[in-house]
């Protein structure tokens, strides 16, 4: 199912959570809300599953205004950053709520019930926990469960709150994975919200980057990270490396003091050498090496500005040789230029 | 058993402090409460049975019983409900009404015995309409139960309360969204979370109640045989010089409120077992056989 979101505003008090927000979410696609927190993304998907109202705007599903549906009839399933499991429940029951508390009209019986339940549990890979309850579980299964309590009633939307926020590192690189894998298999529109940028480009279809309760940019993670709309954007989606600078006839001039553009470059587009190479380059001292990990690590201090962070590969780390102290050339690669919005506005 | 209390912990003093804690407990608890037994044990079985089962110490357990369970019951219900407003709602003079509910454990009893007669009598406020509809309140057992569900509002209240207080909104939203109405919500959510709270309310408004003394004795009439309550009745036996009745009196009701109250612990922990499996357990049946 699809949804679209209209001119959505909505206020606590004096803090304007979300500022005419229109937004379109195509169906069976997997879409991210992400932004940093207070940036209107948890607000807003709570106003998309009914649990909260907007002061001004609508909400359509398939193009029917849903606005003052409640969240019962809207039939979303809802995931909670804290799961929100019932504790006095086992896995099963909990998994069941949904079903038993139809009424008694559109309640399937107890035999359907219960093979809907353990076709779920298998989903999960929770069968033989179905006994258990929810304080006898792990932070991963918890969550799991409560996707399956979400999905159990065949919801037309799936909405997740920070789903791998409470999780470690690890659990959750494994849970994002099996949560696009679920999403391929049941093919439910779902949106979830997330403050990692990591998460959100490898896991969604498309990503709605938020700032301030505005959306900055919508598009496929490929498009938002190699064309970001903005220096939010930009800034948001990676590490950069920021400088003062002002763009001439194609000539990014750097080390320019109130010029009104901020010249971004990524790490990884900044190549290190032991001559200048070609036009563009700025001599650098290396302050530190971190060489754990698949990429490599350098901070670098020019002298002019503020220090320089520079990845490269194991290969052409190994390669160069470098050592803390050395003198080296910086190349930049690939540059962003974007308007100073703190000086111009 | 003595190994695993004497496990080793990083907060000092446990021997001291578990010595002073079954030292106070005997001084305060145990000795005064053998001592009843001690001395109802003087008179012998005959002698007991004739004064702790005679036909009017009987009516007077019944009532009391009685009469706090019903107490204890109508707070189990209104108790909930007056936690359920002062968590869930905001109005004007919300932190009044909030400290009225101490009132029936701040009043002295017999203050609120003289206000509860004054407003129940045949001719006060509540008691001349209630009269001329046919209910008659004071000095009969109806006046008993109003008096024990007035001073038992408070437990049923505090304890509820702070529960309902910590209930994560998140559950009922939970709820919600998975189709359960208001109703459902509350019966099958939010009511089996403060259940163990609304016990112990319960089990403390029952055990107050069927102590209670001074706001009962005025408003009862104290009738022998129909509105003469236990606590009153050892009293009188005192006032008789006949201290071995009155001890055997309070020994059936040491005995009686003991199991009551030994049952609703069980229940309560029947339920809490279901709930909240301790730390522990989710270790031990992770090595025993899936379920």
């Amino acid at each position: 199912m699809s949804i679209a979101i209209r001119q959505i505003t909505k206020k606590f008090g004096r803090f304007t959570a979300l500022d005419n927000v229109d937004l379109d979410i195509p169906h069976g696609r997997l879409v991210a809300l992400l932004g940093p927190s207070g940036s209107g993304k948890t607000t807003l998907l709570r106003i998309i599953a009914g649990l909260e109202l907007a002061d001004s705007g609508s909400v359509h599903f398939d193009g029917q205004d849903f606005s003052d549906r409640t969240v019962a009839q809207r039939r979303v399933g809802f995931v909670f950053q804290h799961y929100a499991l019932f504790r006095h429940m086992t896995v099963f029951e909990n998994i069941a709520f949904g079903l038993r508390v139809r009424p008694r009209a559109s309640r399937p019986p107890r035999s359907a019930i219960r093979a809907q339940v353990e076709e779920l549990l298998d989903l999960i890979q929770l069968r033989t926990l179905a006994g258990r309850y929810p304080s006898q579980l792990s932070g991963g299964q918890r969550q799991r469960v409560a996707l399956a309590r979400a999905l159990a009633v065949e919801p037309r939307v799936l909405l997740l709150d920070e789903p791998f926020g409470a999780l470690d590192a690890k659990v959750r690189y494994e849970l994002r994975r099996w949560l696009r894998q679920l999403h391929d298999d049941v093919g439910v529109t779902s949106v979830f919200v997330t403050h990692d940028q990591e998460e959100a480009l490898e896991v969604a279809d498309q990503v709605a980057i938020l700032n301030g309760g505005r959306i900055e940019q919508v598009g496929a993670p490929d498009d938002v990270y190699n064309r970001p709309a903005s220096s939010f954007v930009y800034n948001f989606l990676g590490n950069v490396n920021l400088f003062h600078g002002r763009i001439d006839n194609g000539t990014a001039y750097i080390n320019q003091e109130a010029t009104g553009q901020l010249v971004f470059v990524r790490p990884h587009s900044l190549e290190i050498g032991r001559q200048p190479s070609g036009a563009n380059y700025f001599r650098a001292t290396i302050k530190h090496i971190s060489s754990a990990g698949p990429v490599v690590k350098v901070d670098a201090s020019t002298g002019w500005g503020a220090p320089v962070h520079v990845e490269m590969s194991q290969a052409r780390f190994r390669e160069l040789e470098l050592r803390t102290g050395e003198e080296i050339f910086i190349t930049p690669n690939d540059l962003a230029v974007f308007a100073d919005e703190q000086r111009a506005g | 058993m003595l190994r695993r209390l004497r496990k080793r912990s990083i907060i000092p003093g446990f021997g001291l402090t578990l010595g002073f804690t079954l030292f106070y407990l005997c001084l305060i608890v145990l000795i005064p409460l053998s001592a009843t037994f001690l001395e109802a044990s003087k008179i012998g079985w005959h002698e007991f049975w004739r004064a702790g089962a005679s036909p009017r110490a009987i009516a007077s357990y019944e009532l009391s019983f009685g009469a706090s369970l019903i107490g204890a019951t109508l707070n189990f219900v209104l108790g909930t409900l007056v936690a359920w407003v002062l968590v869930r709602y905001d109005f004007p003079f919300k932190r009044l009404l909030d400290s009225l509910v101490d009132l029936p454990f701040a009043l002295p009893t017999a203050v609120a015995g003289i206000a509860l007669t004054t407003l129940y009598a045949p001719h006060g406020w509540f008691g001349a309409p209630l009269t001329a509809a046919g209910i008659h309140v004071a000095f009969t057992r109806l006046g008993i139960i109003v008096a024990l569900t007035f001073i038992g509002l408070p437990f049923v209240v505090r304890t509820v309360q702070p529960v309902l207080e910590d209930l994560d909104r998140e559950l009922e939203e939970a709820a919600a969204s998975l189709g359960a109405g208001r109703l459902q919500t509350f019966s099958r959510v939010i009511f089996p979370a403060i259940l163990p709270a609304v016990l112990t309310g319960f089990a403390l408004a029952f055990a107050r109640g069927v102590g209670e003394y001074g706001s009962v004795i005025f408003i009862a009439g104290n009738m022998p045989m129909r509105t003469e309550i236990a606590p009153l009745l050892i009293v009188t036996k005192l006032e008789e010089y006949d201290y071995s009745g009155a001890t055997a009196i309070a020994v059936v009701m040491l005995v009686v409120s003991f199991v009551m109250l030994l049952g609703i612990n069980a229940l309560q922990s029947w339920n809490s077992e279901r709930e909240n499996m301790s730390v522990e357990q989710p270790v031990a049946l992770a090595a025993g056989v899936p379920v």
